[in-house]
């Protein structure tokens, strides 16, 4: 059941879900750090080196960092997807109308209107899932051919070089993006209620009624046939 | 090798490749096309650095072959922002005492004492051409090719010149010219650094089933060109010979460029370090001979299995976890019943 004793809060984030996230979101952001080092960055535009970061201007170093990151990034995704397939939760899977039921919450939020009901994750999650998916899926597809061929005695062609090269690149740009994207959310202030769930695994029950009454109200059916099952 | 049978056997190698490869693979080790690959010779016992000339005639023949290859770069130059800098070796486009955007290949002449005897050694240097090419792995663009003879080859027109290709290279060969290339029609102000040049093993001439130009210019036959497990062969034969030498067949995990020397590599090394700090000079373009150079990719084996373990791991804890979870549930289900 997704509540807890107090009844003032709601589970939100399981154990598994959060330590995905934050194993994902140390994941990207070391690779973005470290992968931004092996394009010509650091050397060309710190002026003075923070303390602690000379590593970061040794492609040596910033490349084996990169490889240690993206296997943990690796593994937490294959566990994310096996676990939820397992488990068949899909409730952040974008759906039909999600880009039609974004703009319209958006325009809620901005107008301080009242915004339409939404279920566990508001639509713009889950389209914020699909961007950083589909980027972690690139940067994962172009990185594992990358790594091969930068094993001693495999070359790849010239022509598949460029491509998983500027893949790789373009997955970089898509995930400085999301990572933006997923930052500024939290410029609006109805999203700041959602912060807790992915620290403590719990947010307001107010604050799921009032927004993701749909959600509640699934919460709901299922608290009551628990309750006439007893 | 003389010049009818290196074209006849490289012809042969190549037609056998074509036949035997209907499409153009992917993905193959170096291993697979050897019979293509074309590696040199540069017996040190040889050259004498053209003494007679002003400048060695392999230098002359490279500069007059790349003549129209060479930067023109838009003036005034700007510097690399935020840096206070630009590399612009346009007002030296007749240095030939070092490798420059201008100067593909040049003959470092050192004095060494080897065996209580001390004499002059000429080394032409220019690009190694390795096996696993780390400027070509590494190039964050992916414009560093390699030819199906194994030159290594810089695309001048995509290249962004950030120069990390030179270091990656465990010989800083690559040169920068700033001022020019495709930089300058995206943000000159703020990103990119020009293009970097370097010798391409006259990968047209090669094509063309010809020699490279260092070669047929050398009067005395120091530089050789050839199938490359032929010219690694000879290579050691020819220190057996002369009780001498190899450098770059196990550098940066091995080249296709073998120097033959009857001085050890140690001593050349030791006597261009000191040349070089002699004279104050720290720019680059004079590379050094250390022996045993390590390729920098080599020591990626431990973290490449464990990008290998990650989704077999993951897969594991996610079934575990799952596992447990959905039997917690139910377990729970059925105490309230």
């Amino acid at each position: 059941m997704n509540k807890n004793n107090s009844a003032e809060k709601i589970v939100r984030q399981s154990k598994s879900n959060r330590f995905v996230h934050w194993v994902s979101a140390i994941s990207i952001i070391m690779l973005i750090i470290t992968g931004l080092g092996q394009l010509p960055l650091y050397g060309r535009y710190l002026l003075w080196q923070p303390f602690g970061t000379n590593w970061l201007t040794s492609y040596e170093m910033t490349l084996w960092v990169h490889y240690i990151f993206a296997s943990i990034l690796i593994f937490i995704i294959i566990y994310h997807a096996f676990f939820h397939v397992i488990r068949k939760e899909y409730a952040i899977i974008p759906k039909k109308g999600d880009m039609k039921a974004s703009l319209i919450l958006m325009k809620a939020m901005i107008l301080k209107k009242q915004e339409p009901p939404s279920e566990k994750y508001l639509p713009e999650q889950r389209l914020a899932y699909l961007l950083f998916a589909v980027a972690i899926l690139l940067l994962i597809g172009t990185g594992i051919v990358k790594v091969y061929q930068n094993l001693m005695g495999v070359n790849i062609s010239n022509t598949m070089m460029v491509i998983v090269t500027m893949g790789h690149n373009i997955g970089t740009v898509l995930i400085i993006f999301a990572f933006i994207g997923h930052m500024a959310a939290f410029l609006f202030k109805e999203n700041r209620n959602m912060l807790p769930g992915m620290f403590t695994g719990k947010v307001d029950k107010s604050y799921v009624k009032h927004r993701h009454s749909l959600w509640y109200r699934d919460l709901q059916t299922k608290e009551k046939g628990k309750a006439n099952k007893l | 090798m003389d010049r009818r049978s290196f074209i006849k056997r490289a012809s042969a190698a190549t037609a056998a490749a074509a036949v035997m490869t209907t499409k153009q693979k992917w993905v193959s080790a170096t291993g697979v096309e050897d019979s293509k690959q074309i590696g040199s010779i540069i017996d040190l016992t040889k050259c004498d650095g053209c003494e007679l000339e002003d400048t060695p005639l392999c230098v002359t023949a490279c500069k007059t072959k790349n003549a129209d290859r060479f930067p023109q770069p838009e003036k005034p130059i700007k510097d690399y922002w935020p840096q206070k800098h630009h590399e612009d070796w346009s007002g030296e486009q007749d240095q030939t005492g070092r490798l420059t955007p201008y100067n593909w290949t040049f003959v470092d002449k050192v004095e060494v004492e080897h065996n209580g005897v001390t004499k002059k050694v000429s080394v032409p240097r220019r690009c190694m051409h390795c096996d696993d090419a780390t400027c070509q792995k590494l190039c964050p663009f992916g414009v560093i090719h390699k030819s199906e003879h194994g030159a290594v080859t810089i695309d001048e027109d995509f290249c962004m010149g950030g120069a990390k290709c030179r270091s990656a290279c465990p010989w800083d060969i690559p040169q920068r010219q700033a001022g020019v290339g495709i930089y300058m029609n995206l943000m000159p102000d703020l990103a990119g650094g020009g293009v970097m040049f370097k010798c391409d093993m006259c990968v047209d001439l090669l094509e063309k089933g010809q020699k490279p130009a260092c070669e047929t210019s050398c009067p005395k036959d120091a530089i050789t060109f050839g199938p490359l497990n032929q010219i690694k062969q000879e290579a050691s034969t020819r220190a057996e010979e002369i009780g001498g030498y190899v450098y770059g067949d196990d550098e940066n995990g091995g080249t296709h460029t073998l120097y033959v020397s009857d001085v050890p590599f140690e001593i050349i090394d030791e006597a261009i370090a000191k040349d070089k700090q002699a004279n104050n000079d720290q720019r680059p373009g004079r590379p050094h001979m250390k022996p045993d150079v390590e390729n920098l990719l080599d020591t990626a084996h431990g973290f490449t299995l464990a990008m290998m373990i990650a989704p077999v791991a993951g897969a594991a804890a996610a079934g575990i976890t799952a596992y447990k979870t959905l039997k917690g549930e139910k377990e729970e289900e059925s105490s309230n019943e």
